[in-house]
């Protein structure tokens, strides 16, 4: 078959070289001429085809007779010898014709096949970047729809069966006669061609172990059906991968709660044990033998019984303070304050257990007001507080100290204790990390800490101390201007 | 006659403990369990000071303020639960006197009860007059001067205010919001940072060392108590 447009280019191309040959004639030799018309025989077989080359060929040869070769104007030739070179030429002709136009359609061919592995590639990429069955499905078709030039539906099954809601396409008439196809499709994982348009065809998405889903190539022209073959094999293995992934994500939670709730179980039931076998056996022993104790010995244990009771109240905050900060539970309540607000509660509520300690409260003066939960953040420097009260000597100083440093409120608590043992500036902020030092208490003063920071796009280091003891350094964004 | 205190409170154990420690205090005690229980022994008994709960049975303990507050201004103290803040805000701008945060040492709960039934004494005498002293401080509230260690103190008008309103509740925790009411009027409820900083500067100019306040308090995510007895 010639199309119309190559034909009258191919026309074009040998006119023009025979006007040439017209205009060469007296000048040249015939068999120079004749070169020409090779030539126009060539552009005709890169740019329109072997078919029209072939009759390029033989209009090259009459037209070479006719206007180049003596008596002009007539086929009839003076000289036979140029029968041969009529004959020769022509033979060239079809054969440098026709060898162009079979590496001109390699190189379509190539051209196809590139753009054919460059769609794939680009769907194989574009999908892998997607993380929801849906949104997946949806960009495969839409990529589909593309690359085929055809309407490319996808539907899902839920609970087992091919859903009208699961499609890829809001906008595409679907009969639920097409949502039977599918469903055949789905449950035979044999692709269909019997749809209810000429050219529609259901193809399964095949997983490795089942079948994932229907892409429904409608209303396809010629469509390239193994190409739709290849994409429906690639968007079942993106849609596997997903699912296979949120799976294994499923598991690596469930995992990390199980390690999380037995390391919680164990650390709590031995921490809410202690006080409560002292609080059992003390007020036990009130009761029991009450007329046989001194008044001394019965003050001791009512003393053990509160200071134990106490102890388990801190241990049980923490824990659903923890809890509440971990699980998102907790929204800040941001507003504007002055840190010095957070400083003078928190040392009023541990007035009595700082009671032989020296206390000093260095506040910069051009201090801007935090921007953060007032109540979180002053349980934080609490935290750090009753954390440098339990393990620093009774008499040793404390400091609180603020000030400003660029973009940040750099709010620090510093003790003269024994410090910490190198390499666990870190792990003391882990849950339930216990130090040397640390033998009581669930080890969750400091996790808190940092979860209460970070909550406010902060952060919180302990650093060693010149002159011995350590620096809790918490840094808060400045982010607003104070009112 | 000793005060009569109405308890208010689902929980056995801690109805138990409350009874022992208030009648060795010498209170006189009417228990109740429910919501609607205490509404009804409210009016009447008429008590001296009512103790809430706030996680009752039958209905929100915020019911019983709101019910209570229509016919008395009897004082109310409330035992919360920690960390709901919300709810003492709410309890307090209904008219709520002070909250205990449960689990509370019993000394803590009796300081609270003398200094609500006190004010509640002082309130029905109306003696808010004449000069108020606490600790080094005076307070002549006829011709509005405040003196610190006899020094005189220049408040600003605002400032003499906000001082003015926290005294006429002593030891009573006042809201965010009652107190930008009281000071700043009814349309200026919402900005907290104003009270914040006129609580700053009050600080500074009454309190030797205004991060360890030793009569204004903070009291976070509520508001602000003056404490003027030691």
């Amino acid at each position: 078959m010639v199309r119309g447009r190559e034909a009258v280019l191919a026309f074009g191309i040998v006119a023009v070289t025979t006007v040439a040959g017209v205009l060469l004639r007296g000048h040249m030799a015939a068999a120079n001429l004749a070169m020409l018309f090779l030539l126009a025989v060539v552009a005709v077989a890169i740019t329109c085809g072997r078919k029209v080359s072939v009759l390029a060929a033989f209009a090259s040869v009459a037209a070479f007779d006719f206007f180049c070769v003596p008596p002009y104007n007539t086929l009839v030739v003076d000289d036979y010898e140029y029968v041969v070179m009529f004959a020769g030429m022509l033979a060239v002709a079809l054969i440098i014709g026709t060898q162009t136009s079979k590496l001109r359609e390699f190189a379509r061919q190539a051209a196809v096949r590139e753009a054919r592995t460059g769609a794939l590639y680009g769907l194989s990429r574009s999908l892998a970047q997607e993380t929801r069955v849906f949104d997946a499905a949806s960009r495969g078709a839409e990529l589909a729809t593309e690359i085929l030039h055809a309407q490319v539906v996808i539907f899902l099954p839920q609970d087992g069966r091919i859903s009208f809601e699961r499609r890829t396409s809001d906008h595409l008439p679907v009969p639920s006669s097409d949502i039977e196809r599918a469903q055949q499709v789905f449950e035979s994982g044999r692709a269909s061609s019997a749809g209810r348009t000429a050219g529609a065809r259901y193809l399964p998405l095949q997983g490795t172990r089942q079948t994932l889903g229907v892409l429904a190539v409608l209303e396809s022209g010629e469509g390239d059906l193994p190409l739709a073959d290849l994409i429906a094999t690639q968007i079942a293995l993106a849609l596997e991968r997903i699912l296979s992934q949120s799976a294994a994500e499923e598991t690596r939670f469930k995992i990390r709660t199980e390690q999380m709730r037995s390391s919680l179980l164990s650390a709590v039931s031995h921490d809410l044990r202690t006080p409560l076998a002292a609080i059992t056996g003390s007020a036990s022993t009130l009761r029991t033998q009450d007329n046989r104790l001194d008044p001394a010995t019965r003050a001791e244990l009512i003393e053990n019984i509160s200071e134990e009771a106490e102890r388990m109240e801190r241990l049980v905050s923490n824990l659903l303070d923890m809890t509440r900060l971990e699980s998102g539970g907790v929204t800040l309540q941001r507003e504007f304050f002055p840190l010095e607000e957070i400083v003078g509660t928190a040392l009023q509520r541990l007035d009595r257990q700082l009671a032989r300690r020296k206390v000093s409260v260095d506040l910069a003066e051009d201090l801007p007001m935090a921007h953060g939960d007032e109540v979180l953040l002053g349980q934080l420097l609490w935290n750090l507080l009753e954390n440098a009260i339990k393990y620093t000597p009774a008499d040793s100083p404390l400091e609180i100290a603020a000030r400003r440093q660029e973009n940040f409120l750099v709010l620090e608590v510093r003790d003269r204790g024994p410090g910490i043992t190198a390499g666990e500036e870190e792990r003391i902020f882990e849950k339930f990390f216990r130090g040397e030092r640390n033998s009581r208490g669930a080890g969750l003063g400091l996790p808190i800490c940092r979860a209460i920071a970070e909550a406010h796009g902060g952060s919180i280091r302990a650093l060693p101390r010149d002159g011995g003891g350590v620096v809790f350094r918490i840094q808060l964004p400045i982010e607003a201007v104070a009112p | 006659m000793k005060p009569l205190l109405l308890m208010v409170e689902d929980d056995a154990q801690i109805r138990r403990f409350l009874r022992a420690a208030l009648e060795a205090e010498g209170y006189r005690l009417q228990e109740c369990e429910t919501a609607s229980e205490a509404l009804a022994q409210a009016s009447a008994r008429q008590p001296d000071l009512i103790l809430l709960d706030l996680g009752l049975p039958d209905r929100d303990g915020l019911d019983v303020i709101r019910g209570v507050r229509q016919s008395s201004p009897v004082p109310i103290v409330i035992l919360s639960a920690r960390g709901q803040e919300k709810d003492k805000i709410t309890a307090l701008d209904l008219g709520a006197d002070d909250y205990v945060a449960k689990p509370f040492a019993v000394g803590e709960l009796l300081a609270r009860i003398r200094a609500a039934l006190r004010r509640s004494a002082v309130f029905a005498a109306n003696s808010a007059e004449g000069t108020v002293r606490f600790g080094n401080i005076e307070v002549d509230l006829e011709n509005r001067v405040v003196r610190v260690d006899s020094e005189e103190v220049h408040l600003t008008p605002n400032e003499y205010k906000l001082l003015q309103v926290l005294l006429r509740h002593p030891g009573k925790v006042l809201t965010h919001r009652q107190l930008l009411h009281e000071v700043w009027g009814p349309n200026q409820t919402e900005q907290a940072h104003y009270l914040r900083v006129y609580i700053a500067q009050l600080r500074r100019k009454l309190e030797r060392e205004p991060a360890r306040p030793r009569y204004l308090f903070t009291e976070p995510g509520v508001g602000y108590r003056l404490v003027i007895e030691e």
